[in-house]
């Protein structure tokens, strides 16, 4: 009886995941004089989200900016596809400011994900 | 009827519901050569589904941007063409689990839908999954859709 309410107490919360934060969010697109940059992870980094679901940038994945907005530099996936995930599931390019990686922009959904804390990732220099 | 006799019954009778809940139509690596090219301005979005007989019996329909355009079958999928825009799908189990993703023209993004279980009721899991990946499982899939928009 015990380990039935235990049970069904963990497949509730399992149930209950967060929602991932977010705030509007207003792309401003690089420009069609502006020259292509194209930065590389360079070592791997697994980032742990307000969620609890966890996502991982491999090392030698590279990124592409397509924009920036008010909290950094965005940039997509070269090759692939990246999302975040807590209640509802994300499709997220990064938004960096300087080597920090401040949080996500959602463009399915044209908002902004905070990462909190930041992290520093360690990126070659761009291209 | 005997016990064992009975329960030889109750598996085939069970296993004759989750192979006719399959996915029969054609399979991806025998079409996809056929597939009719996206029209300007359009990218296109797979719908896949596991082969897999955990929920087989849940075929929910799949929603994008709230208008049913597929089936859930285990081992199956399809696709649609849509213009470049933000999109969100979900399957009719429950509203919890959505997927947002954003299409650009000339794209192809690939939905992959993963049986999992609500508190009360079964549910599919969706995720945006890269191309490479999306294509090796694709390749043994089968057609369960109308390529129409």
């Amino acid at each position: 009886m015990r380990r039935g309410l235990a049970l069904l107490l963990l497949l509730g919360l399992a149930a209950c995941a967060q929602m991932v934060t977010t705030e509007p969010a207003r792309l401003e697109p690089v420009g069609a004089t502006e020259a292509p940059t194209v930065i590389t992870v360079r070592d791997k980094v697994d980032i742990l989200l307000d969620t609890r679901f966890s996502r991982t940038l491999l090392a030698g994945t590279r990124w592409r900016k397509v924009g920036r907005l008010a909290q950094g530099d965005v940039f997509r996936p070269v090759d692939g596809v990246f999302s975040i995930e807590g209640r509802q599931v994300h499709e997220a390019y990064l938004v960096i400011s300087g080597a920090s990686l401040r949080g996500f922009y959602l463009p399915g959904e044209a908002n902004y994900s905070p990462l909190v804390p930041p992290l520093t990732l360690n990126l070659g220099d761009p291209r | 009827m005997t016990v064992p006799a009975r329960f030889r019954l109750v598996a085939l009778l069970a296993i004759a519901a989750v192979v006719t809940g399959c996915a029969t139509g054609p399979k991806f690596s025998e079409t996809s050569a056929s597939m009719p090219a996206v029209k300007a301005g359009d990218g296109r979005i797979f719908f896949y589904r596991s082969n897999s007989m955990l929920g087989a019996a849940i075929q929910p329909d799949v929603r994008l941007n709230g208008e049913v355009v597929g089936p859930s079958k285990p081992g199956g999928y399809f696709y649609v063409d849509r213009p470049a825009g933000a999109y969100s799908a979900a399957t009719s189990t429950e509203t919890e689990k959505t997927v947002s993703f954003r299409l650009d023209a000339g794209e192809n993004k690939y939905i992959k839908m993963t049986p999992g279980f609500g508190v009360v009721v079964g549910r599919m899991v969706l995720s945006v999954e890269p191309a490479q990946t999306a294509q090796t499982e694709l390749a043994t899939m089968s057609y369960v859709g109308m390529a129409k928009k």
